[in-house]
């Protein structure tokens, strides 16, 4: 057991249980309060909050121990989607969907296309968001293990139950606070172990040729083409497919806060992985990579190897941390999906909000305890988990929502067509494995939007007021440019 | 010409798919810079570029907002 590590670690849960706990009576006050934080979140802690919900334990653990294991390109390839995340989806999306006035991604399709997009869509995010969990869990499995010595199985039980538990009683509120603390803490814990490396190493050009030497493959590309492709494609989308990055910018007071978050959020996001890359450097030069069980451990070896044990375990809470508030943030994607669009819009409408949210807490209990139970026996690294999750969702949801907003003429018929044919090809692409790693999205996705097109374009167009409706969803701006012209 | 088409989303959208485009059918694997392949650092150099794209929309939009609040 690393006691020192475990000192800190377990100051660390202990204050964000507090805070959750401070939180829970706001939270349960009212029922936005819960699911969003009652809109009240500023630019500030909108973008930690945003930042720190989309950088899960793969865009840390995953990426650094895929730039060593296959080469720095792979840990590019993760930037050049994760960067560009937020500027894709203010430029396609938010301000739409924003206008639209829903909180939830099933909520928008039911407004667009129905009840039975609807609950397509929710089953799916209940699916994608339940696995998600799997890597988020062997990631704190793996950090718990090492850092207080027990082995992986008990660690992800006794972490997942954590977090779980302080996610469900404080809803967004609590999630988006803390979120501020644990984004801040992921950034300055990776500011100080790469400015620890560059000094080891005597600055950024030394510090890379040591790696090259060490690590002969460091600089190359190691995989085929199409898994840089696929692995860009999954990232890309994920902060428009991701259920539970779309919640967080309904958070925000308002349009400019939620835009001014996400750009606050893109930078964070450049500059961990700048910080990504010289860690990455540190590691490859230390030429470990062949010797752990697991590649995924690389990310803590560096640790451990470059900082103090002081350092070290501030470094840990920080990763416990993003993995944290990424599983809290798709907890609370879960628990809505089920409590509030399946139950109080199909079985129960005259539900109180204390009973919806009370559901939702036994939601989240029920989807842990499944995560749990995969992550135990982890099917795959954890940045292919990941891949998956992002390709899925993309394959699924993202022509549906993308020409939902932006093509008038797409339908019912269509959106169904496109959510099932695009999933359904990702799943068997998945389980057939006919190409390259994490690939998928690549035929994945056109075939979605084929469909979508092609369904829609065969069966009749959408009511005029629903037309009507897609040309509110761009309002203000198709006004103003009439106005002026 | 359809109004959605002037949306700077879209517009910035074009630019960001043009960047990606170039970087992916290039593909420089044999050209080394540094001891890394220039594909690689040519996907590094993009996070700048998308920055850069949302700072420009943020922008664009909140001028866009203003000029509709004068008018």
């Amino acid at each position: 057991m690393q006691l020192m590590e475990t000192v800190i670690l377990a100051i660390y849960l202990v204050g964000m249980t507090l805070m959750g706990i401070y939180f829970t009576k706001r939270a349960h006050s009212s029922e936005s309060d819960y699911w969003t934080a009652g809109k009240k979140i500023n630019t500030f802690v909108g973008a930690f909050a945003l930042f720190a919900a989309l950088a899960s334990s793969s865009s840390l653990m995953g990426a650094v121990g895929s730039g060593v294991s296959l080469g720095i390109p792979f840990l590019f390839a993760y930037g050049f989607g994760a960067v560009a995340i937020l500027p894709f989806t203010m430029f396609l999306v938010s301000g739409q969907i924003r206008r639209s006035g829903v909180s939830t991604l099933p909520e928008f399709f039911k407004q667009r296309y129905g009840n039975s997009v609807q609950i397509i869509a929710v089953a799916i995010v209940v699916v994608g968001m339940t696995f998600y969990m799997v890597p988020q869990l062997t990631a704190s499995g793996l950090i718990g293990s090492y850092v207080l010595g027990i082995d992986y199985t008990t660690a992800v039980i006794v972490l997942g139950i954590g977090f779980t538990l302080y996610a469900a009683l404080g809803g967004m509120w609590a999630i988006t606070y803390t979120d501020l603390i644990q984004g801040a803490l992921i950034l300055v814990g990776m500011l100080v172990l790469s400015i620890i490396i560059l000094t080891q190493h005597n600055g950024f050009a030394s510090l890379i040729q040591e790696a090259l030497t060490v690590t002969p493959t460091f600089g190359d590309i190691t995989q085929p083409w199409m898994s840089y492709f696929g692995l860009f494609l999954a990232f890309l989308w994920f902060g428009i497919v991701s259920p539970s990055a779309v919640m967080r910018n309904f958070a925000s007071r308002d349009a400019r806060t939620a835009r001014r978050s996400a750009l606050g959020a893109c930078l964070l996001y450049l500059i961990i992985f700048i910080f990504g890359f010289i860690i990455a450097a540190g590691g490859a030069s230390l030429g470990i990579a062949e010797t752990l069980d697991n590649q995924d451990m690389i990310f803590i070896s560096v640790i451990e190897t470059y900082m103090s044990p002081l350092l070290a375990g501030i470094m840990f809470a920080g990763l416990l941390a993003a993995i944290m508030s990424s599983a809290d943030a798709m907890l609370l994607a879960i628990s809505a999906g089920v409590a509030r669009d399946i139950y109080k819009e199909y079985i129960k409408k005259d539900a109180t909000e204390k009973q919806v949210t009370r559901l939702g807490f036994i939601i989240m209990v029920v989807a842990s305890m499944i995560g749990i139970l995969i992550a135990i026996e982890p099917p795959q690294l954890i940045a292919i988990m990941v891949g998956w999750v992002g390709g899925g969702l993309l394959s699924a949801f993202g022509f549906p929502l993308v020409l939902g907003i932006w093509w008038k003429r797409a339908n019912t018929a269509g959106a169904l067509a496109g959510m099932l044919g695009g999933g359904l090809t990702f799943l068997l692409l998945v389980i057939t494995k006919p190409f390259a790693l994490v690939s998928e999205p690549i035929i994945a996705a056109p075939v979605s939007l084929i469909l979508v097109i092609v369904v829609s374009l065969m069966t009749p167009p959408p009511s005029e007021e629903m037309k009507n409706q897609v040309d509110r969803y761009h309002g203000d701006l198709i006004n103003t440019k009439r106005k002026v012209s | 010409m359809n109004p959605k088409l002037k949306d700077p989303g879209i517009i910035l959208l074009v630019v960001l798919v043009a960047v990606s485009a170039f970087v992916l059918i290039w593909w420089p694997t044999e050209i080394y810079l540094m001891g890394i392949s220039l594909a690689g650092w040519l996907m590094f150099f993009t996070y700048f570029i998308w920055f850069a794209l949302a700072v420009a929309y943020v922008l664009w939009i909140e001028k866009v907002e203003k000029e509709k609040e004068s008018d």
